[in-house]
């Protein structure tokens, strides 16, 4: 087991040791900052609410009625959807006697959900190079001289791929939490927050919610970060992976659009990957349950694996 | 005679139907140095890759202390360290980082063994810098430190002395030579230095198209020169006189200076220098020069031409 471990060790020391690695973090960092930044320069979106709550969250609703009513010529579907969700989400508010939380570090957070798809690009990138790399450098050699298992060195790599995603995960969720605490101020160690679900409104801790929307988009990672590093290890060419795997990573959706129609679709990967369909009820084909999404992903997740073991094992390590 | 430590029986490899080694078998011996010479393309560093898991041979054998590589593969890798053609390590590492990298891959290895093996190759001044910074001739001593580190019983060297300046040379000979006298490591190595390989090795093996087409002790050439003639240089002060007394004794040879080359057998030298002591020459030294082995090579593989 301590082999295993001196194994991790390498390869995440490996990682961490390279400038662009560095790089990856800093660029994140100014991801996470410069919408903060935007934030609070544009002052309403960031609403305050005072012990006269409900009278302002009255006089909110009353705006937002005046302005679809303005619109009621050209129509903005948009808007106007968004308005009434915010009219039926304040009276919610109104009608179970909730004061909305203001905007600060934990909701900040919650709307940096969306830079997990940075980490995944990033974890991607990693993941991609982790093989093809030794290969470029020619360390293969020294690599594969060792008294351990090719299979041993390949779980290693791959295991130390998602040590990094775990920890940028973490960087993220800090970083984020920091910024909005000095930028926004902090809500509280564990607030309530109101949601929209399939059911209608609900009132949850934040920090759930965190969790449920960061763990949703972490299966997206997991399995085009899998892919990626199948592909590298495959072809020994790490811009392909890269480009595969970020390609589908955004647009593995379209993918299932085109085939929708078919009763088929629902065994292609990424009709799969978006589990929050069961939460909001929203599924894309009929028939499709957690439990079929889950089992979809464990065997496409096993093959990924299994395909980069089998080349990884056979290949003879000749030249460039 | 020692125990055997590297064993090829039969070794084959076909890539794409084309069969780059036709059965090669050698057997070297613990604390035996073992040159493996051949032009380029012979397939040396194929024959190499077998020997250490990278390449799978698609018939025969390899044993390292008895045990097969492919069979047993983590205790026959154990007693094996190498270089596969050039040393190429991690250039955003420094020469410590990397030697701990691999370090780390083995049991029991200790900061201490790694300083002993630092300052063996003379790496003591520039192990905390970055390898990208290295010269060739420092990347191949840092190559030579990686694969000493746990100790291995075998030593495969393919092209190790390649970059390294003539001093470098010499220490990597003298420590390649102790190591198979002290600590009876067997070795191999290829080259095509022969000059190289003639001053270190026990036995050299030719290889030609992936087949062993000779192999001989370095220092046995002299037994099947009986009937050879060899060319002996003689040294005088008087190179006419001599060349007189040598034409009446109707010997071979060439006057250079006051050097005389006379193409001799060896049992025909002690005579001939008596006759010119006789006639009252002074002789002021006496070489038989060898065919070099690089000759020989070059005799056996056909000049050094690419088929
Ligand atoms: N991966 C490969 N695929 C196909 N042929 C190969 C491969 N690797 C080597 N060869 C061929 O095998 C033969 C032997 O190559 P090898 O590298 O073993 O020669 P070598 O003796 O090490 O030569 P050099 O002195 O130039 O280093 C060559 O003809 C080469 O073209
Ligand atoms: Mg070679």
């Amino acid at each position: 087991m301590s082999e295993y471990f001196k194994l991790l060790y390498n390869e995440l020391f490996k990682i961490y040791v390279r400038k662009s690695t560095w790089a990856m973090y800093a660029v994140l960092t100014l991801l996470i900052i410069a919408p903060a930044v935007l934030i609070l320069s544009f002052d309403d979106m960031q609403k305050e609410y005072t012990d006269n709550w409900r009278e302002e969250l009255q006089k909110e609703n009353e705006e937002y009625q005046k302005d679809m009513a303005e619109m009621e010529e050209s129509p903005g579907d948009f808007v106007e959807e968004y308005n009434s969700q915010t009219i039926a989400k304040n009276n919610y508010y109104l009608e179970n006697d909730i004061k909305p939380l203001n905007y600060g570090a934990w909701t900040f957070t919650l709307e940096n959900a969306g830079l997990v798809s940075v980490v995944s690009l990033l974890t991607i990138i990693i993941g991609a190079g982790i093989i093809s790399n030794e290969y470029r450098w020619g360390t293969i050699k020294l690599l594969l001289i060792r008294p351990i298992s090719r299979t041993k060195i390949l779980l290693s790599k791959l295991t130390s791929v998602f040590l990094f995603a775990l920890c940028t995960m973490i960087f993220l969720f800090l970083i984020s939490l920091l910024t909005g605490a000095i930028f926004f101020g902090f809500e509280g160690m564990n607030p309530y927050y109101v949601v929209q679900t399939a059911e209608g409104f609900e009132h949850v801790r934040i920090v759930n919610e965190i969790f449920s929307e960061y763990g949703y988009k972490v299966v997206n990672l997991v399995m085009m970060t899998t892919l990626a590093f199948m592909i590298s290890t495959i072809f020994k060419n790490s811009s392909l992976a890269i480009g595969i795997g970020i390609f589908l990573l955004l647009g593995g959706n379209m993918v299932v659009g085109i085939f929708s129609q078919y009763e088929w679709a629902k065994y292609i990967l990424f009709a799969n990957i978006d589990l929050k369909q069961y939460e909001t009820g929203n599924v894309w084909i009929e028939g499709m349950t957690l439990g079929f999404s889950i089992t979809m992903l464990m065997i496409y997740f096993v093959v990924f694996v299994v395909l980069s073991w089998l080349v990884f094992n056979k290949r003879d390590v000749a030249g460039h | 005679m020692s125990q055997i430590a590297l064993e090829l029986k039969d070794v084959q490899k076909t890539i794409n139907k084309k069969e780059i080694i036709k059965g090669v078998s050698l057997t070297v011996r613990q604390g035996e140095v073992y040159g493996f010479i051949g032009p380029n393309g012979a397939g040396k560093t194929t024959t190499i890759r077998m020997i250490v898991g990278l390449m799978k041979p698609t018939g025969g054998d390899i044993k390292i202390l008895g045990k097969s590589i492919q069979h047993d593969y983590k205790e026959a890798a154990q007693n094996v360290g190498a270089i596969v053609e050039n040393p190429e390590l991690y250039p955003f590492m420094t020469g410590m980082q990397n030697l701990k990298h691999f370090a780390r891959m083995y049991q029991g290895i200790t900061r201490e063994r790694i300083e002993e093996v630092v300052s063996l190759v003379g790496l003591e001044k520039a192990i905390h810098t970055k390898v990208r910074k290295y010269s060739l001739g420092m990347r191949q001593r840092l190559g030579i430190a990686q694969a000493i580190l746990h100790k291995p019983k075998v030593l495969i060297l393919d092209e190790p002395t390649n970059g390294l300046d003539p001093a470098g040379m010499r220490e990597v000979r003298e420590y390649i030579r102790r190591l198979a006298d002290e600590e009876q490591v067997a070795v191999v190595i290829s080259s095509h230095l022969l000059s190289e390989i003639e001053l270190i090795c026990d036995r050299i093996g030719i290889i030609k198209h992936g087949e062993i087409i000779t192999e001989r002790y370095v220092n046995e050439d002299d037994s099947d020169a009986v009937e050879k003639k060899i060319k002996v240089v003689i040294d005088v002060n008087e190179p006419e006189d001599a060349m007189n007394v040598l034409k009446s004794m109707e010997v071979d040879v060439v006057q250079e200076g006051k050097q005389l080359i006379v193409q001799l057998q060896r049992e025909e030298i002690p005579p001939v220098v008596k006759t010119l002591v006789e006639h009252h020459i002074s002789i002021y030294g006496v070489t038989g020069i060898k065919a070099t082995l690089e000759e020989q090579f070059l005799e056996l593989t056909g000049g050094n031409v690419i088929e």
